[in-house]
């Protein structure tokens, strides 16, 4: 790519995809007065360091005490299982994407790009199938298994919940 | 969450969990808005989220990719369509970026302004705001030759706290009795200081090892007015942890009262500071010190009990702030007409030295009749995530005298049903009958030795 002063909206689409492509776990690029960073984990620090030490009395307990203090009674999951609003039922059946971050959903790169990809479109765990924007932010989204992808459940542009399924993934079935 | 909004009706974004959830959707009820609730896959399911018009998933359990992100905190609030964030305590409460992130987006923020926030946000800065708006601090003096130290804090009195000036978190700092025992410590302390923080400074602070907690309820209209709502003692603590709060501060003499008020009023000034907010003194039992500890910009847990003894609604004071109207707090006396007391009740072990006890909650009961609240977000049923903290539920009584509450509480404390887990309702027992507690004006020292002792005795009697 050009380096151009000021990058357009589409070569910033493009670097994430190349980027995306690539080999990397996270990476930041600068140039102009943009700057880009990249995380294929959800949990990258996004505004400038987060020196946010969790208040004494609310702090999660990443000691493991309080894990190993929880009777196997009580698990946590089952309260996670109606964690999504009314989500579209899927009507195949697969491996289900969902989202690794609350944002806006968009399958293009760019409004008015050709989506990343189509369904029925083959993809691999590392394929690109949209984008995820928090506060400006942008977040790949994987299709994390190998198959057909075979409908999206949200529309473009569409506001996304952690954990909101968005994408069907059919295992390549022998014939 | 389904049907159109209703016109002209606010939306509150409610950016917490647990009981202060559960309070900050009822205030939205009560001023006529729109709840809506940023929860973790944690919490879908929490009283929080059943009563909330909509619940919008932010992230998984843990709080650090939750609660704790601002930006997905924004983010939430973008989607509601929100109006308002209320941050509640803990999590983001104090953190300017989520202020600053709603101020771009053009949400209102239940709070201080982010400048505020970091004004009163680090202890050293936070002491020179109140030097500079006269208010009380403990004595204090950097040294510049470690040798000459003992003639410094001669100056200041014993005992006292050797610090490091790099320090914090509670470390490098010393507690010494005497002159000598100074003269002794400090060129050690220095050469620590240096080894642990690359910097060798030092400062002496007086120390008061048997001091209240004594703190003061400001609410402020962001331009310099500002409202005192009394005062609270929460001197019963655990490790630094409230477990008891009160209004009013017990045994307080009017002149001690009105240096505590009028510092407050001073700093919430100088401030010109915005919301309810909290500023906290240690008051000593063996001289008639009062200094500023720090300034809580938030509400606080144990706001029920100012909100009990004066009949108002702190929270939907703060959100109608927030939403640019008349908070429609009544000015009030100092000292409120009603006396309450709030007991912290833990999923915590008291006998298992409080390990957090998180698990499935079988059977709940609260005591009802006059004068008795209960927050809570905890019902029949609910799992008690071991996620969070292991507040559970605050148990409030209102009465006409202090004698009146705490016999009141004593005996709705022991009327809670709670089966389950364990909890700290025993803690609570012993500390309602003890008779130092029943005479009032504890030290924040008194606790630990006193429930020892419980125990030891315990013990004895077993065999």
């Amino acid at each position: 790519m050009s380096t151009p002063s000021t990058p357009s909206w589409q070569d910033v689409l493009d670097l994430v995809t190349q980027l995306d492509d690539g080999a990397y776990e996270s990476a930041a690029v600068e140039f102009g007065d943009v700057s880009v960073r990249l995380s294929r984990s959800a949990d990258m620090p996004v505004t400038s360091p987060m020196a946010m030490t969790p208040p004494q009395s609310l702090a999660p307990s990443t000691n493991g005490t309080a894990h190993a203090a929880v009777p196997p009674a009580a698990p946590a999951v089952p309260e996670t299982a109606p964690a999504v609003p009314a989500p579209a039922q899927p009507a195949s059946t697969g491996t289900v994407v969902t989202a690794p971050i609350i944002g806006v959903f968009y399958r293009s790169p760019s409004p008015g790009a050709p989506p990343f990809v189509e369904p029925g479109a083959t993809v691999g765990p590392h394929t690109t199938i949209g984008i995820i924007e928090v506060m400006k932010l942008m977040n790949p989204v994987t299709a994390g298994a190998v198959g057909t992808l075979t409908e999206f459940l949200v529309a473009d542009n569409a506001q996304v919940e952690f954990g909101q399924p968005l994408a069907v993934i059919a295992e390549e079935a022998s014939p | 969450m389904n049907g159109p909004q209703e016109v002209n009706k606010p939306i509150v974004l409610v950016a917490n969990r647990g009981e202060i959830a559960v309070r900050i959707i009822a205030a939205a009820r009560r001023i006529g808005a729109s709840p809506v609730l940023a929860a973790s896959a944690a919490d879908t399911n929490s009283l929080a989220a059943r009563l909330a018009d909509r619940v919008i998933v932010i992230g998984p359990a843990q709080a650090g990719l939750s609660y704790l992100r601002p930006e997905y905190i924004a983010e939430a609030a973008v989607h509601a369509g929100a109006d308002v964030v209320h941050p509640g305590y803990g999590f983001l409460s104090e953190q300017p970026e989520l202020a600053e992130l709603l101020e771009a987006e053009k949400i209102a923020f239940v709070g201080p302004r982010p400048e505020t926030l970091r004004a009163v946000g680090d202890k050293s800065s936070a002491r020179r705001v109140a030097v500079a708006a006269g208010v009380p601090v403990a004595v204090a003096a950097e040294i510049d030759d470690p040798a000459a130290a003992a003639a410094l804090g001669d100056a200041i009195g014993y005992p006292l706290l050797i610090k490091a000036v790099h320090g914090g978190g509670g470390r490098g700092i010393r507690l010494v009795r005497d002159s000598a025992e100074l003269a002794d410590l400090a060129p050690q302390a220095a050469a620590e200081a240096q080894a642990a923080f690359g910097n060798g400074s030092l400062y002496l602070e007086r120390f008061y090892p048997a001091a209240r907690h004594v703190e003061v309820q400001v609410f402020g209209d962001g331009d310099g007015g500002v409202q005192i709502f009394g005062d609270r003692d929460c001197s019963v603590q655990r490790r630094h942890q409230k477990l008891i709060e009160e209004c009013p501060a017990p045994g307080l003499s009017e002149s001690r009262r009105s240096v505590l008020h009028d510092a407050s009023r001073a700093l919430v000034q100088a401030l010109r500071y915005r919301g309810a907010g909290t500023v906290e003194f240690l008051v000593d039992t063996e001289s008639e010190d009062v200094v500023f500890l720090e300034m809580n910009a938030r509400i606080q847990v144990e706001h029920p009990v100012t909100e009990e003894a004066f009949g108002i609604d702190l929270v939907a004071a703060q959100l109608r702030l927030a939403l640019g109207q008349n908070p429609g707090l009544p000015d009030v006396p100092p000292v409120p007409p009603a006396v309450a007391i709030e007991v912290r009740i833990n999923a915590e072990d008291p006998d298992n030295d409080f390990r957090p006890n998180p698990g499935l909650i079988t059977d709940v009961h609260w005591p009802d009749g006059p004068g008795i609240r209960v927050d809570t977000h905890i019902r029949e049923g609910y799992a008690f995530p071991p996620f969070y903290d292991s507040l559970m539920a605050k148990l409030i009584v209102r009465a006409h005298s202090r004698s009146a509450a705490v016999e009141a509480l004593r005996s709705a404390a022991d009327a809670v049903v709670l089966e389950g887990v364990k909890t700290t309702l025993p803690l609570h027992e012993f500390v309602l009958s003890h008779p130092d507690f029943i005479q009032g004006g504890v030290s924040t020292s008194w606790f630990a030795p006193a429930w020892e002792q419980r125990n030891a005795q315990l013990k004895e009697a077993v065999k």
